[in-house]
């Protein structure tokens, strides 16, 4: 039992009998990352076009319209989605794995990776099920794409407490580690993650204007704040990847 | 597996003990499932994407008995197969040559696709729930349900990419796994992959009914759920013999 004790610290000496852990697939981990995310901003911009969302404030027959414009698109996009989403796991995973390198326990990789791990049905997911769905018989009834276009698009901005509770798990890490795995501040941008997901609230009230799904603050606020959070959160995966020792052992 | 006497108490032993206890739910719940899946009204052949609306409300109509059989037992049985899938990770983070990113990767990835493989059978039960409503709505529970039960393979796709690098980097003197679980694993992922196709296309082998996307993924994946059983079975013994729980 004392080694399980023990190994509650990153900064743990290696064990003798064992072999250097080395870093190659932590490298391997850690490229999946930008790889990943660059591939889900093609699909939801440029192929889905879920990203600006489509307006809340049209008609049946605009929305049935939206999808047969666009249903090469989506089927494209949102078919590569539906097959690479697993790298969400692994861009998930690597966060898991540097905050048990911290000295802050293991409860809130777990948290961060159980709030994820749900967070990607709701997050991702369904709105990929949804518009997969709308666009595979074109000749369905408009009302039927309709309630599919408001399912998805109300998932995909609206899916907010997996995502709290993740951004909640990653900033106290961050700020109770001794180790410094990442940044203090890398924290605070955190925090403000989860005051963007607040933002996002009335979505599902709100059918224009600033806080509709495709609003200026309930969309806009919470995209730009977390492209600049990833961005960070790639630039330092990078840096606790470089400094971390290569001889250091592996995980408990 | 003999399990040592004087090994009997140690937590050690109790690893092992609830390893195999988890590995054991696949032979039985793996032909519960089974079960459940030959008891399917619609998939000896599956059902095709191009029956019109008013049939599809007629094959729920018809066949609600059976319908509700195999997809309560789905429901109740199918993430049963987790625990299994729980023992790799375990085994993943046993190895001695890498630091376990691909353990944790792994996991994240495999909660992801059992929320998946949870939700498809609620579609195919809301379908049969009220078979009387409008045959449209039927049609697009029964699309949703074909979509999330087959398209789906990007969790175990990621799960298995990851599971054949861990085993490649588990090179000292005790591996793990034997090598070749690497490259089945590897062969398993480009196998299930096309099925992604069932949530375009409408005809072909790449449709729901497809020989690729029905008929090679889920044969696919159920002999990887059989011959993982028995891999795991003889990592957990060399593990128990290693730390000297069995012999």
């Amino acid at each position: 039992m004392s080694s399980a004790v023990s190994t509650e610290s990153a900064a743990r000496p290696v064990d003798p009998g064992a072999r250097p852990a080395g870093k190659r697939d932590v490298w391997i981990v850690f490229w999946i990352v930008p790889a990943f995310y660059t591939a889900f901003g093609i699909i939801f911009f440029a192929l889905a076009r879920v990203m600006p969302p489509p307006r809340p404030d049209v008609t049946t027959d605009q929305m049935a319209h939206f999808f047969h414009a666009h249903a090469t698109t989506i089927q494209i996009g949102f078919g590569i989605l539906v097959l690479i989403v697993g790298g969400a796991g692994v861009a998930n995973g690597i966060v898991v794995y540097h905050i048990k390198r911290m000295t802050v326990g293991s409860v809130l990789g777990y948290a961060y990776m159980g709030s994820l791990a749900v967070g990607a049905l709701p997050g991702c997911l369904l709105v990929a099920f949804c518009f997969l769905t709308a666009v595979y018989r074109p000749d369905r009834d408009p009302q039927l794409l309709a309630l599919l276009y408001d399912l998805g698009l109300l998932s995909y901005v609206g899916s907010l407490g997996c995502f709290t509770t993740a951004w909640f798990a990653f900033a106290i890490a961050i700020l109770y580690d001794r180790n410094q795995i990442f940044p203090k501040w890398l924290a605070y941008v955190t925090v403000w993650q989860i005051v963007t997901e607040i933002l996002a609230i009335p979505v599902f009230v709100s059918k224009a204007g600033p806080f509709a799904w495709n609003g200026s603050i309930a969309f806009w606020v919470g995209t730009v704040v977390f492209g600049f959070w990833l961005s960070c959160l790639i630039v330092f995966l990078k840096k606790a990847n470089d400094l971390q020792p290569a001889d250091e052992a592996p995980l408990p | 597996m003999q399990i040592l006497a004087e090994a009997e108490d140690l937590p050690k032993t109790a690893n092992i003990r609830t390893q195999l206890i988890s590995l054991w739910s696949v032979p039985i719940f793996g032909a519960i499932l089974l079960v459940a899946f030959a008891a399917f009204p619609g998939f000896f052949p599956p059902m095709s994407p191009d029956m019109p609306a008013n049939q599809v409300a007629a094959f729920y109509r018809d066949n609600e008995a059976m319908i509700r059989f195999s997809m309560i037992t789905f429901n109740l049985c199918g993430i049963m197969l987790l625990p299994m899938f729980m023992v790799i990770v375990v085994q993943m983070k046993r190895m001695a040559t890498q630091s376990h990113a691909f353990a944790y990767c792994y996991l994240t990835a495999a909660v992801s696709g059992a929320t998946l493989f949870a939700l498809a059978d609620i579609f195919y039960l809301t379908a049969a729930f009220r078979p009387d409503r409008n045959p449209e709505l039927v049609m697009l529970l029964n699309d949703m349900a074909w979509i999330i039960f087959i398209a789906p393979v990007g969790a175990i796709v990621a799960m298995n990419l990851l599971l054949a690098a861990a085993i490649y980097f588990d090179n000292g003197p005790n591996p793990v796994f034997p090598r070749w679980v690497g490259h089945y694993a590897l062969a398993t992922a480009v196998a299930m992959a096309p099925a992604v196709g069932a949530a375009i296309f409408r005809t072909g082998p790449l449709a729901w009914d497809g020989g690729v996307s029905f008929w090679l993924r889920n044969g696919a994946f159920a002999l990887f759920v059989a011959v993982m059983f028995f891999v795991l079975r003889g990592v957990l013994q060399r593990q128990a013999v290693d730390e000297g729980v069995a012999r």
